[in-house]
C-alpha cells in the first residue's frame, strides 16, 4: 500500500496534477456546487447498480464504514467508524462507529444498519455488481457485537479488506429504509448520513443535493447545496464547460485533448485543465454464451485482429496505456512491464502477422466471412470507438454492425447476456488493488463479466493472488495472470487500454481533489466555493 | 423524336433557367452515385484523425481518421437513396391511394380519409422517431419512417386532383362506354394526375433528405457509421471550434443537395400549372 501511495504521489508530481489545491484562504460556507453526470441514472440503488451515474447521483448522500481519506486521497480513513482492530490471524476485522450520528430523516444510526446493509449486500440472492462482487469472496458474514460495534469475519485474510471496505459502492444504508421500500432505487429511498441530503431528482434533466446540517463532523460541508445536471454527449458537456456552466470536470468521460482546448480557450484563466488516470480500463467483450464467440478461435481472431494502439490513438487522443491488463503507473511493479506487454499476441506492432491469423481463425469456420451485431451503449465517444473497431475487424472478414443503446438500457441489456460483442466499456476500478481489474472484469462472479467466460485457470489465479499476503508471491502471481490473459487471448474480453483524460476545474472550487478512482472524491465534504 | 427531345430541354432552360440549375445540380449529386469518386472508403478508418482540408484530403478527415470527401461523396448516395426510394414508393402508393378513394367516394373515401387525418395530425418528425425508436437504426427504416410520414399528404394532394378529374366528361363517356372501374381509374384518372404525382416527387425528395439528416443528426436515423450527412454534422459538432471542416462540408452538401432540388421542384410545379404555365401578367 506504501508503495502505490508513494508511486501515486510521484505520478501526481510528475503530472504536475493540482492533488492539493491547497487552501490559500479561509474556507467559505456557502454557494451551490454545478456539476454534471454523463447521462441519466434511472435507477439509484448504490448496491444494486454499477453504473457511474448512480453513484455519482448518491456519492454525497451516503457515509461509509470507510473512506478514501477527502484530506489525502492516497490514504483510508475511518467515515462511519471511528476506528477499527484487526485480530491477529488477519480474518476479523472490527469496526468501531461513531456515536450520535442522525440519518437525514433524524432516526439513530446504530451497528444494526450496517448490518442490514452488509447481509443485503452479501446475500448470494442479492446482485451487487459492485460491493457485493468485490466483497461476497472475501466476507464469511458480518455481526453487530453491541450497538457502536461491528465485526467482519473474513473466509481468509486478505490485505485489501479495508480498501475494498472502503470502496464508494460501500455505502451504508438505513435498516428502516430498506425494510420500508426493499430497494434504494427511489428518490424518496436516498436517506443517508453523508454530508448532503437528497433534495430532488428530475429525470434527465438535474439532481440536487442540500447540506446536512447536522452532518457527523462539525463544520462541513462548506457548500449549501450541489446539483447536477444530466448532460448527455461530449457537445453538451463541453458547451456547458466553456459557459462556465459547471464548476467542474472531474469524472467519467474524461475530456479529449481538442476539447479540453477549447474549454481552456473559452475560459482563460478561470479554469485549470489537467491530465489524470481514471483507474478505469477500456475493454473489449465478446459473448461467450452466444455465436460466433462462444468458439474460443473466433474470441482468439478478435484478441489479435484489435489494434490497441489505434484505438488509444484516435479514440482517446494518445490519453491512455495500450494492451495492458494492470498500468504500472497505477499498480507500480504488479503490473506486468511494458517492454513486455507490447510484444504479446494482439499488441504487438507491426499488425500483419496477427492479422493473417485472425483471418485464418475466422476462415477456418466462415470461409465466406461474418455479420456481426456490435453493441454499444451512446455514451462517450463510444460510437466513434466502436466504429473503429468495426472498421478493425472488417479487415479479417468479420462485418460488423452497430447496435447503439442509451446508457441505461445497454447496462440492462448487457447484464442479460443480450449482446454477441459489445465494441467498448470502460470499467473503472473500486479500489487501487492490483486485484481489482480482474474481479471487476475476469473472474467467473466478477461484477461485469459481461463476456460470461468461467475460465478455471483464471479465477484459480485471481483467488490465490488475492488471498496471498507475501507481496513478491503475490507479484509473481499477478504477473502469471497477466500473461495468462494476454497469451491465450480467449478470455472474451480484450483489455484495449487503459483511459486517461483531461479534466478541468473552475479556479473559484477550492480544497478539490481527484480521487484515485473516477469513484472517489466526490463528496464534496470539504469543497467550498470562492467568491 | 431526338430533335424534339433537345428542343423541350432548351425550351424548360429558356423558360425555368433556376430550374435547370437545380436539375444539373441533382446530376452533380447522382453522378456521386458513382464510388470511383470516391478516393477512400467512407468506413476507411486508416488515416490520422483531425487533418486539415489538403491537397491529399481535400475536405480532411474526421475525429476517428476517416476521409471527409469520400464520405461526403458515399454520403449523397445514402441520401439520394433515402430521397428517391421512399418518395417513389410513398408518392406513388399515396397517389393510388387518393386517386381510388376519390373515384369510389362515399363511405370509403370518407374513412379512408379520416385515416390520412389522424396520420396528419402526428408531428412528422416526432412520428419518424417513433418509428425509428420501434424499428431500430437501419438505412431502410429510415425508408419505412418516410414512407409513412409521404403517404398521406400524397394521398391527400392528389384525391383532390383526382375528384376534380372525376367530374371531367370524358370520365362519364368511359363509365357510359362500359369500362370497368379499374381501367377508368388506370386509363383515365391517374394520368390526369400525373402532373401533380412528378411534382410532389420533385418537391418531396429534398423533404426526404432533410428528414433524413434530421434523424440521423440527433442519432435516430441511419447507423452512426454510414456515411449519412446528418450523422457527419453530429459527429462534427464535437470539435466544432478545431476542427470545423467536419460541419462544414456534409453542412453544404445538405443544402446544395435541397436547394437544387427545390429549384427543380419548383420549375416543375411552374410548368405543370396551366396559370403559371400561360405567362400569368
Amino acid at each position: 500500500m506504501k508503495t502505490r501511495a508513494l508511486l501515486i504521489g510521484l505520478l501526481c508530481a510528475a503530472l504536475a496534477i493540482p492533488v492539493a489545491v491547497v487552501a490559500q484562504d479561509k474556507p467559505r460556507h456557502g454557494g451551490i456546487l454545478n456539476w454534471f453526470d454523463y447521462g441519466d441514472p434511472g435507477r439509484l440503488d448504490v448496491h444494486a447498480e454499477s453504473p457511474l451515474v448512480v453513484q455519482q447521483a448518491t456519492a454525497g448522500v451516503y457515509s461509509g464504514l470507510l473512506h478514501w481519506d477527502p484530506d489525502d486521497p492516497s490514504k483510508i480513513a475511518g467515515d462511519l467508524a471511528e476506528r477499527w482492530t484487526v485480530s491477529p490471524d488477519g480474518k476479523t476485522y472490527s469496526f468501531h462507529l461513531r456515536k450520535g450520528v442522525k440519518w437525514h430523516d433524524g432516526q439513530p444510526f446504530s451497528s444494526a444498519d450496517v448490518k442490514a446493509t452488509f447481509d443485503r449486500i452479501l446475500n448470494p440472492d442479492f446482485k451487487s455488481p459492485k460491493c457485493g462482487a468485490s466483497l461476497k469472496p472475501l466476507v464469511a458474514s458480518v455481526e453487530a457485537v453491541d450497538a457502536h460495534t461491528v465485526q467482519f469475519n473474513l473466509k481468509a485474510p486478505v490485505g485489501y479488506f479495508t480498501g475494498a471496505i472502503a470502496s464508494a459502492w460501500c455505502r451504508v444504508a438505513a435498516k428502516h429504509i430498506l425494510d420500508k421500500y426493499g430497494d434504494l432505487n427511489r428518490p424518496e429511498a436516498q436517506i443517508g448520513t453523508g454530508p448532503f441530503k437528497f433534495k430532488k431528482y428530475d429525470r434527465g434533466s438535474v439532481i440536487e443535493w442540500e447540506k446536512n446540517k447536522d452532518y457527523f463532523i462539525p463544520g462541513v460541508p462548506y457548500l449549501d447545496g450541489v446539483k447536477q445536471y444530466i448532460l448527455v454527449g461530449g457537445p453538451t458537456q463541453v458547451a456547458a464547460a466553456k459557459a462556465g456552466r459547471v464548476h467542474l470536470w472531474d469524472a467519467w468521460p474524461p475530456m479529449r485533448k481538442t476539447q479540453a482546448d477549447e474549454v481552456k480557450g473559452a475560459r482563460g484563466e478561470e479554469v485549470e485543465v489537467y491530465r489524470w488516470p481514471i483507474n478505469t480500463i477500456f475493454v473489449l467483450y465478446m459473448n461467450s454464451k452466444r455465436a460466433p464467440f462462444d468458439n474460443p478461435d473466433m474470441r482468439k481472431a478478435v484478441f489479435l485482429a484489435i489494434d490497441r494502439q489505434e484505438l488509444v490513438a484516435k479514440a482517446l487522443e494518445g490519453a491512455g496505456v495500450p494492451c495492458a491488463v494492470l498500468d504500472p503507473k497505477l499498480v507500480g511493479d504488479f503490473a506486468l512491464p511494458l517492454d513486455e506487454v507490447i510484444k504479446t499476441p494482439g499488441c504487438r506492432q507491426s499488425k500483419d502477422a496477427d492479422l493473417a491469423e485472425a483471418e485464418k481463425l475466422v476462415k477456418k469456420h466462415h470461409p465466406n466471412g461474418i455479420d456481426v451485431e456490435i453493441a454499444v451503449r451512446q455514451v462517450g465517444n463510444y460510437v466513434d470507438r466502436a466504429q473503429l473497431v468495426i472498421a478493425q475487424l472488417r479487415k479479417v472478414g468479420i462485418r460488423g454492425t452497430l447496435k447503439t443503446h442509451e446508457s441505461a438500457a445497454g447496462y440492462a441489456s448487457f447484464g442479460k447476456g443480450d449482446f454477441q460483442m459489445i465494441a467498448t466499456q470502460d470499467r473503472a476500478m473500486d479500489g487501487t488493488d492490483p486485484g481489482d481489474v480482474f474481479h471487476v472484469v475476469y473472474h467467473t462472479n466478477a461484477g461485469s463479466n459481461y463476456a460470461q467466460l468461467s475460465d478455471p485457470k483464471a479465477d484459480d489465479l485471481i483467488d490465490r493472488a488475492a488471498k496471498e499476503t507475501n507481496k513478491d508471491r503475490r507479484k509473481q502471481l499477478y504477473h502469471e495472470l497477466q500473461r495468462y490473459i494476454l497469451t491465450t487471448g480467449t478470455t472474451g474480453a480484450v483489455p484495449v487500454g487503459w483511459v486517461e483524460g483531461y479534466f478541468f476545474r473552475d479556479k473559484k472550487v477550492r480544497n478539490f481533489k481527484p480521487g484515485l478512482t473516477v469513484y472517489d472524491g466526490n463528496t464534496f465534504m470539504k469543497v467550498w466555493l470562492a467568491q | 423524336m431526338k430533335r424534339r427531345v433537345a428542343g423541350a430541354i432548351a425550351a424548360f432552360v429558356r423558360r425555368q433557367p433556376l430550374g435547370a440549375v437545380g436539375g444539373v445540380l441533382i446530376l452533380v449529386a447522382v453522378a456521386v452515385f458513382a464510388p470511383q469518386l470516391a478516393p477512400h472508403g467512407p468506413k476507411e478508418t486508416g488515416f490520422a484523425p483531425y487533418l486539415p482540408p489538403s491537397a491529399e484530403f481535400p475536405m480532411g478527415t474526421d475525429q476517428i481518421g476517416r476521409d471527409v470527401l469520400s464520405r461526403v461523396v458515399w454520403g449523397a448516395r445514402l441520401s439520394l437513396y433515402v430521397g428517391l426510394t421512399s418518395v417513389l414508393i410513398g408518392v406513388t402508393l399515396g397517389a393510388v391511394w387518393g386517386a381510388v378513394t376519390a373515384y369510389v367516394g362515399g363511405a370509403p373515401d370518407s374513412g379512408s380519409q379520416r385515416v390520412v387525418d389522424s396520420l396528419m395530425a402526428l408531428p412528422p418528425i416526432i412520428l419518424a422517431l417513433a418509428l425509428m425508436a420501434a424499428l431500430g437504426q437501419s438505412v431502410n427504416n429510415v425508408v419505412l419512417a418516410l414512407l409513412l410520414l409521404l403517404v398521406p399528404t400524397a394521398a391527400r394532394t392528389v384525391r383532390s386532383v383526382a375528384l376534380a378529374v372525376k367530374q371531367f366528361p370524358f370520365v362519364e363517356a368511359a363509365t357510359a362506354a362500359g369500362c370497368s372501374h379499374a381501367r377508368v381509374i388506370v386509363r383515365h384518372i391517374l394520368p390526369n394526375c400525373l402532373a401533380t404525382y412528378i411534382v410532389l416527387v420533385t418537391t418531396n425528395v429534398s423533404y426526404a433528405i432533410v428528414v433524413e439528416a434530421s434523424l440521423s443528426f440527433i442519432g435516430a436515423g441511419a447507423p452512426p457509421d454510414e456515411p449519412s450527412w446528418g450523422g457527419m454534422l453530429t459527429a462534427g459538432t464535437q470539435a466544432m471550434e478545431n476542427a470545423p471542416w467536419l460541419v462544414l462540408f456534409p453542412g453544404v452538401a445538405i443544402s446544395l443537395a435541397v436547394f437544387g432540388l427545390n429549384l427543380l421542384g419548383d420549375a416543375i410545379r411552374d410548368l405543370a400549372d396551366p396559370r403559371l404555365r400561360g405567362g400569368l401578367g
